[in-house]
C-alpha cells in the first residue's frame, strides 16, 4: 500500500501510479495539455507541474510515479505563476481567434487561459501566419491554433497505427502534417480530431454550424455500420445529428472510432430519404397514404396466402435492422404468413460459417471479446483484412503486434503490413494446400489434443491424404509461421469474409477449425453489418427459430406456439438463393424484403431483379428508393438508424442499446409489420420497442430475463451457456473442392474502409473520402493485358460486365482483380456467379472468373 | 514496381539495409540511411522519404518529421556543392556576415540560394563546433576554417 498526500488529502493506492492519477482518482483536478487518458505519457507542455515535498524542481504530476509518504501540491501561487508563463508561451503565436474557432467552449486552452491568465502577451514580434488547409474533404488544420502538445501524432501512431501524421520541421515553425502536407489520404478515423485540445485539427462536417454548449442532447447508441457494435455518442441539436464522437470508457471502443461510424451519420436526414409510402398504379411507383399502402399489403398478402399457400411467399430481413425489427418480421413470416421463407443475406457466408463452427465448438463459439485480441500472443488472420470490415477489432490486432504478440496472415493483409505481419501467401487457388499442410505441421508438432473425437477424425483424414502439400509458399516464412503457431499460448483466429467466399470455403473454413483446435484458439468471425449477429439470433433463418431453436423439433416449435398462440409450419423454408430461384420459376408468388437490397448485395444482380420482376407482389421497405425499391409494387419507409429505439447484437453476442436521436415522422420497421400483421387479423399490439423486447426475452433461451435497464450498462453479452441448441452436434461434412489454377482472373471483393454499401452512399463525407469505384490488380497482371493504372476497363464475367478505373496496385494478389461493391451499377456482385459451397451454402464469389478489358481509349 | 526501386540503385537499397542490421530498431537508422537518401540525390525529395521509409518499414510522415527537424538535412533540391557557412556569434564577431556578402557580390549566391549554373547552394548554420577558428564553413562534408576572402575565393575554386 503506498500513502500520498495530496493537497494534505491522504490518498491510499493499491499501485504506484503517477501523481496525476493519484489526484484524479481522489477527485483533485491538475491542469493538463498533452496529456490524454488514451495516450502514452509524453510529459511535453509542463502545464501539470506540481510541488512535491524534498524535491528541488516542479515536477510534471503527469509522469512523475508516487512513492510512499510522498507530499505534493497542485496549486500554489508559485505554480499558477509558472503556468501562466507557460500559457503566455503557447499563446505568443496563438491567432487568439477564439469567436471564430468552432473549438470554443470545447477547447482545454481556452479554459486553462481562463483559469490562469495571462490577461495580456508582452511578445512584440509578428506572430507565426499559417493558412487554414482545407485541401481535405473532412478534416480542416490550423496550424496557428497548434499547441504541440502531438497528441495527434500520438493517437494516431500509437493507437489508430496509421501513422498518417508527423511533427514537421522544428522550433517555432513545426507543425502537424500528413505526408502529402495537403490531404490525409489517410484511414480518416479521425482519431486525431477527438484528442486534439485545441482547435488545430477539426472536423468539417460540421464547421461553423454551432457551437459545444448548444447541443442539446448527447445520446449514447450504437454505430449503424459494423458488427463490432462502437459506443457513440450522437450530439443532437434542433433534430439534427451535429456530430457523432466516441465515448472513452466504452467497453467495445474506448473513445476510438473509424472513418464510417465517425463521419457516416449524414444518411440520417438526407434528402432522398423515402418519407411516403408508394403504390404501384400503372406502372409507376405514386406516393400515397399508409393506410393505403398497409391495406394493399395485407390484403394482397392474405390473398396469395389463400391461393397458393404460405409457402408462396417469401421474406428478406434485415441486418441493419435492430433485433425487435427482425424478430416482429420473423414472427409476421411464420405466425401470419405461415412458412418459413425467412432468410437474410447472412447467407452470403457468415449465418453458414456460424453454423459450422459452433456445430463444432458449441454455441457462441465466435462470441469473444473483441477487446482480448490485444492480449493474445498471437493473432492467426485468414480471408480478409479486419482494419477494413471491422476497423475497431483490426486496431486490436495492432495492439497485439504493439504489445510484441505475433501476428501471423493468410495471404497479405494491407491493413497490418506495418506490424510486422508473417505472411504465407498461398499462389492463386492453393489456400487449401497451405492450410492443409499447416493442419498437418500442427498435428506432428503438438499431436492431438484428445477432446474431440470426431473432429480428430476428421483431422486425421486430411493429414492423411494431404501428403507434402504443395502450397506455392515462400519456404523462408514458413517455419517462423508455423513456429510461432505452434508456440502460442493464447492465441485468436480471426476469419473473414473472403475466405467464405472462395471456392471450397467450407472444406477451409474446416481446416481453420482445426487449426484453431489445434492451437486452442478462440475463434472471431468478422461482420460488416451491424446486427448480422442479432438478426440470425432472431430466428431470420429458415430453419431456426429465435435463439437457434431448430423448426423441425416439436417440441420446440410447441413453445414458440404456445408463445404465439398459433401453429408453425414444421417445413424449413427457403434460403434467400432458393427464394430468388423459386421467383424466377414463378413457384414464389411474393416476397417481402424489410430493409435490404438484394439486387445490388446478392450475386448476379440482373439475375435477382429478373427473378424478382416475375413476383407477382414485392413488398420493399427501406430507408431509400434502392435498386430493390424500384422494383417493388409497394414501397414502404421505414425509421432509421438515430431514428428509432431497440437493440443491436455485435460479433461479441453484447447486447446494446440503440437509441432514437431525432424526432422523424414515421414507423420503426417492427410496427409498420405490426399494422400489416393486424390488418390480416393476428394482433401483434406493442406499445413500444421495449415490449418487443420482453417478448423476445421470454421466447428465447439467448435472451431470457434480460431488460433494456439491465443493458444500458452496455456488459451485457447474452448468457450463453454452452449447452448447443441445435440439432445434434456431431456430423462435420468435409467437401474438398477441386483446386483450379489455370492462371484465369478471378473476382475478389475489394472491402473499402470508408463504405458499408448502401448506407455509406449516402453519407457525403464517406463519399467524398472514396467517391468512385476502382478497381485494383497488381502490376504483373495488368502488365500481362497491357492494362496501365488510370485506365477505364471494361470486367466482365459470364453474367454481367462493369466499367471502372483501374489502379495498378502491389499489393494485390496476382491473377484477382479487386472490385469494391458500394456504387449503382459498379457492384462487384452484380459479376458474381452463384455456385454455392455444398456446406456452407454461401456463394463462392471470389471463385467468379472474369476478364478484363481496356475501354475508352482510341484503339489504333 | 516499389518506389525504393525507382529511386534507389540496388547498392544503395544494400547500404541502407545494412545500416538497418546495425541497429536496434528501424527508426534509430533513420538518421544514416536518410544521409544515404541526402547523398545520392542531393536533398531528401518526398520521393526519397517514401522510398527510405520503405526500406525501413518506418511511416513516411514519421520520417519527414525527423528529416525536416535536423538542419544537416535538406528539403529542397541543392546545387552541385553545398556551402554551409557559419554566422552563429564567434564567427559574426570575426565576420562572417561580411563573407556573406562577399558570396552574394562575387557569386550570386544568396543564403537559402542557388547559383544558377547550379554551381553552389549556400545554407547559413548555426554553430558548428569550431569557435576557436572562426569564422568557418563546410563544402559538402569537407570543413575550412579560419576564413578570410581571399581564402574562399580559393577554396571554391575547387569545386565545379
Ligand atoms: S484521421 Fe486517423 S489516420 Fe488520419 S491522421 Fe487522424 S488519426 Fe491519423
Ligand atoms: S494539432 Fe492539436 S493535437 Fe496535434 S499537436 Fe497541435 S494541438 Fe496537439
Ligand atoms: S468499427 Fe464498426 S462499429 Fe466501430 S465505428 Fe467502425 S464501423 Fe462503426
Ligand atoms: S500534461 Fe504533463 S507535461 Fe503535459
Ligand atoms: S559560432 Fe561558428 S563555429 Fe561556433
Amino acid at each position: 500500500m503506498i500513502t500520498v498526500n495530496i493537497n494534505g488529502k491522504e490518498i491510499k493506492l493499491e499501485k504506484a501510479v503517477t501523481v496525476l492519477e493519484a489526484a484524479r482518482s481522489a477527485g483533485i483536478k491538475i491542469p493538463t495539455l498533452c496529456w490524454h487518458e488514451q495516450l502514452e505519457k509524453y510529459g511535453g507542455c509542463r502545464l501539470c507541474l506540481v510541488e512535491v515535498e524534498k524535491m528541488p524542481r516542479l515536477q510534471t504530476a503527469c509522469t512523475l510515479m508516487v512513492t510512499d509518504g510522498m507530499a505534493v501540491r497542485t496549486e500554489t501561487e508559485a505554480i499558477a505563476d509558472v503556468r501562466r508563463g507557460i500559457l503566455e508561451f503557447l499563446l505568443i503565436n496563438h491567432p487568439l481567434d477564439c469567436p471564430y474557432c468552432d473549438k470554443a467552449g470545447e477547447c482545454e486552452l481556452q479554459d486553462l487561459v481562463e483559469k490562469y491568465g495571462p490577461t495580456t502577451g508582452r511578445f512584440k514580434e509578428k506572430k507565426r501566419r499559417v493558412t487554414e488547409n482545407l485541401q481535405d474533404p473532412v478534416i480542416v488544420r490550423n496550424m496557428e491554433r497548434c499547441v504541440m502538445c502531438t497528441r495527434c501524432v500520438r493517437m494516431c501512431e500509437g493507437v489508430q497505427g496509421a501513422s498518417a501524421i508527423g511533427v514537421i520541421d522544428r522550433g517555432g515553425h513545426s507543425h502537424i502534417e500528413p505526408f502529402s502536407g495537403n490531404r490525409y489520404n489517410c484511414e480518416y478515423c479521425g482519431n486525431c480530431v477527438s484528442v486534439c485540445p485545441v482547435g488545430a485539427i477539426m472536423s468539417r462536417l460540421h464547421r461553423h454550424s454551432y457551437r459545444p454548449w448548444q447541443v442539446k442532447e448527447n445520446i449514447e447508441t450504437v454505430c449503424p455500420y459494423c458488427a463490432v457494435g462502437c459506443t457513440v455518442i450522437a450530439q443532437v441539436r434542433d433534430d439534427v445529428i451535429k456530430r457523432v464522437v466516441p465515448r472513452i470508457g466504452s467497453p467495445v471502443n474506448n473513445g476510438m472510432l473509424c472513418s464510417r461510424g465517425r463521419f457516416g451519420y449524414e444518411f440520417v436526414g438526407d434528402p432522398e430519404r423515402l418519407t411516403s409510402p408508394m403504390v404501384r398504379k400503372n406502372g409507376v411507383l405514386e406516393e400515397t397514404t399508409w393506410e393505403e399502402a398497409i391495406g394493399l399489403v395485407a390484403k394482397k398478402l392474405a390473398e396469395i396466402k389463400d391461393r397458393n399457400g404460405g409457402d408462396a411467399i417469401a421474406g428478406i430481413a434485415s441486418p441493419r435492422c435492430t433485433n425487435e425489427d427482425n424478430y416482429v418480421f420473423q414472427k409476421f413470416m411464420r405466425a401470419v404468413i405461415g412458412t418459413n421463407n425467412i432468410d437474410s443475406t447472412a447467407r452470403m457466408g457468415y449465418a453458414g460459417a456460424q453454423a459450422f463452427i459452433e456445430n463444432i465448438f458449441g454455441q457462441g463459439a465466435t462470441g469473444n471479446i473483441i477487446s482480448g485480441l490485444s492480449n493474445s500472443d498471437t493473432v492467426l488472420v485468414a480471408g480478409g483484412d479486419p482494419t477494413t470490415i471491422n476497423p475497431i477489432l483490426g486496431l486490436q490486432i495492432r495492439a497485439c503486434s504493439r504489445k510484441g504478440g505475433n501476428v501471423l496472415t493468410i495471404g497479405h493483409v494491407r491493413g497490418l503490413r506495418n506490424f510486422s505481419p508473417v505472411e504465407l501467401t498461398p499462389g492463386g487457388g492453393r489456400e487449401t494446400a497451405l492450410l492443409e499442410r499447416i493442419v498437418s505441421e500442427l498435428v506432428s508438432r503438438k499431436g492431438l489434443p484428445g477432446s474431440n473425437t470426431i473432429l480428430e477424425s476428421r483431422i486425421k483424414t486430411v493429414v492423411d491424404a494431404a501428403g507434402a502439400g504443395k502450397a506455392d509458399v515462400s519456404e523462408k516464412d514458413y517455419p517462423d509461421f508455423i513456429g510461432k503457431l505452434t508456440a502460442s499460448g493464447t492465441p485468436a483466429v480471426v476469419i473473414g469474409k473472403d475466405l467464405l467466399q472462395s471456392a471450397g470455403s467450407g472444406y477451409k473454413l474446416f481446416l481453420l477449425c482445426a487449426i484453431n483446435y489445434l492451437i486452442n484458439g478462440r475463434l472471431y468471425l468478422l461482420s460488416d453489418h451491424a446486427n448480422e449477429q442479432g438478426m440470425l439470433d432472431m430466428g431470420c433463418a429458415p430453419d431456426l427459430l429465435p435463439g437457434y431453436r431448430p423448426v423441425g423439433y416439436a417440441e420446440f416449435r410447441k413453445r414458440y406456439e404456445n408463445a404465439w398462440k398459433t401453429k408453425i409450419s414444421e417445413r424449413p423454408g427457403l434460403n434467400i438463393f432458393e427464394m430468388i430461384e423459386a421467383a424466377g420459376k414463378g413457384d414464389l408468388k411474393a416476397m417481402y424484403v424489410m430493409g435490404e437490397n438484394t439486387v445490388f448485395n446478392l450475386p448476379d444482380g440482373a439475375n435477382v431483379e429478373a427473378s424478382m420482376r416475375k413476383l407477382e407482389f414485392l413488398v420493399v421497405q427501406d430507408l431509400f428508393l434502392t435498386e430493390t425499391a424500384r422494383l417493388a409494387d409497394v414501397v414502404l419507409p421505414a425509421l432509421g438508424w438515430g431514428e428509432k429505439d431497440g437493440t443491436f447484437t455485435n460479433m461479441e453476442r453484447r447486447i446494446q442499446r440503440v437509441r432514437k436521436t431525432v424526432n422523424r415522422a414515421g414507423m420503426e420497421d417492427w410496427r409498420i409489420i405490426a399494422e400489416i400483421s393486424k390488418n390480416m387479423s393476428f394482433g401483434m399490439n406493442y406499445a413500444g420497442s421495449e415490449a418487443v423486447f420482453e417478448e423476445i426475452t421470454k421466447i428465447s433461451p439467448l435472451h431470457r430475463d434480460l431488460t433494456y435497464d439491465e443493458i444500458a450498462a452496455g456488459n451485457v453479452i447474452y448468457p450463453y451457456k454452452g449447452e448447443p441448441l441445435r440439432g445434434a452436434v456431431g456430423e462435420i461434412p468435409l467437401n474438398k473442392p477441386e483446386t483450379a489454377s489455370d492462371g484465369k482472373i478471378t473476382l475478389g471483393i475489394d472491402r473499402v474502409l470508408f463504405h458499408s454499401g448502401t448506407l455509406s452512399r449516402k453519407s457525403p463525407a464517406l463519399v467524398k473520402m472514396y467517391s468512385e469505384s476502382v478497381a485494383r490488380m497488381d502490376p504483373g497482371t495488368a502488365g500481362a493485358l497491357s492494362l496501365k493504372d488510370g485506365d477505364m476497363v471494361r470486367i466482365s464475367s459470364k453474367s454481367h460486365s462493369i466499367e471502372l478505373r483501374l489502379s495498378v496496385d502491389g499489393e494485390v494478389e496476382p491473377s484477382v482483380v479487386l472490385v469494391p461493391n458500394i456504387f449503382e451499377g459498379k457492384g462487384a456482385l452484380s459479376l458474381a456467379g452463384n455456385i454455392l459451397d455444398p456446406v456452407l451454402k454461401a456463394p463462392a464469389v471470389c471463385a467468379t472468373e472474369v476478364t478484363v478489358e481496356s475501354v475508352g481509349k482510341v484503339s489504333s | 514496381m516499389d518506389i525504393k526501386d525507382i529511386m534507389f540503385s540496388q547498392a544503395a537499397i544494400k547500404e541502407i539495409e545494412e545500416i538497418r542490421a546495425k541497429y536496434p530498431t528501424a527508426r534509430a537508422a533513420l538518421l544514416p540511411a536518410l544521409y544515404v537518401a541526402q547523398r545520392e540525390f542531393g536533398w531528401l525529395s518526398p520521393e526519397a522519404y517514401e522510398a527510405v521509409s520503405e526500406i525501413l518499414g518506418v511511416p513516411k510522415a514519421i520520417a519527414r518529421g525527423v528529416g525536416t527537424f535536423y538542419a544537416m538535412y535538406k528539403n529542397r533540391p541543392m546545387g552541385r556543392n553545398v556551402v554551409q557557412l557559419c554566422t552563429n556569434v564567434s564567427c559574426m564577431i570575426l565576420g562572417a556576415e561580411r563573407l556573406v556578402d562577399f558570396l552574394k557580390n562575387k557569386y550570386g549566391l544568396e543564403p537559402g540560394g542557388t547559383t544558377p549554373d547550379n554551381r553552389f547552394s549556400l545554407v547559413i548554420m548555426e554553430c558548428i563546433g569550431a569557435c576557436g577558428t572562426a569564422p568557418a564553413m563546410l563544402i559538402n562534408d569537407d570543413f575550412y576554417e579560419n576564413l578570410t576572402e581571399k581564402y574562399i575565393d580559393e577554396i571554391l575554386e575547387k569545386y565545379r
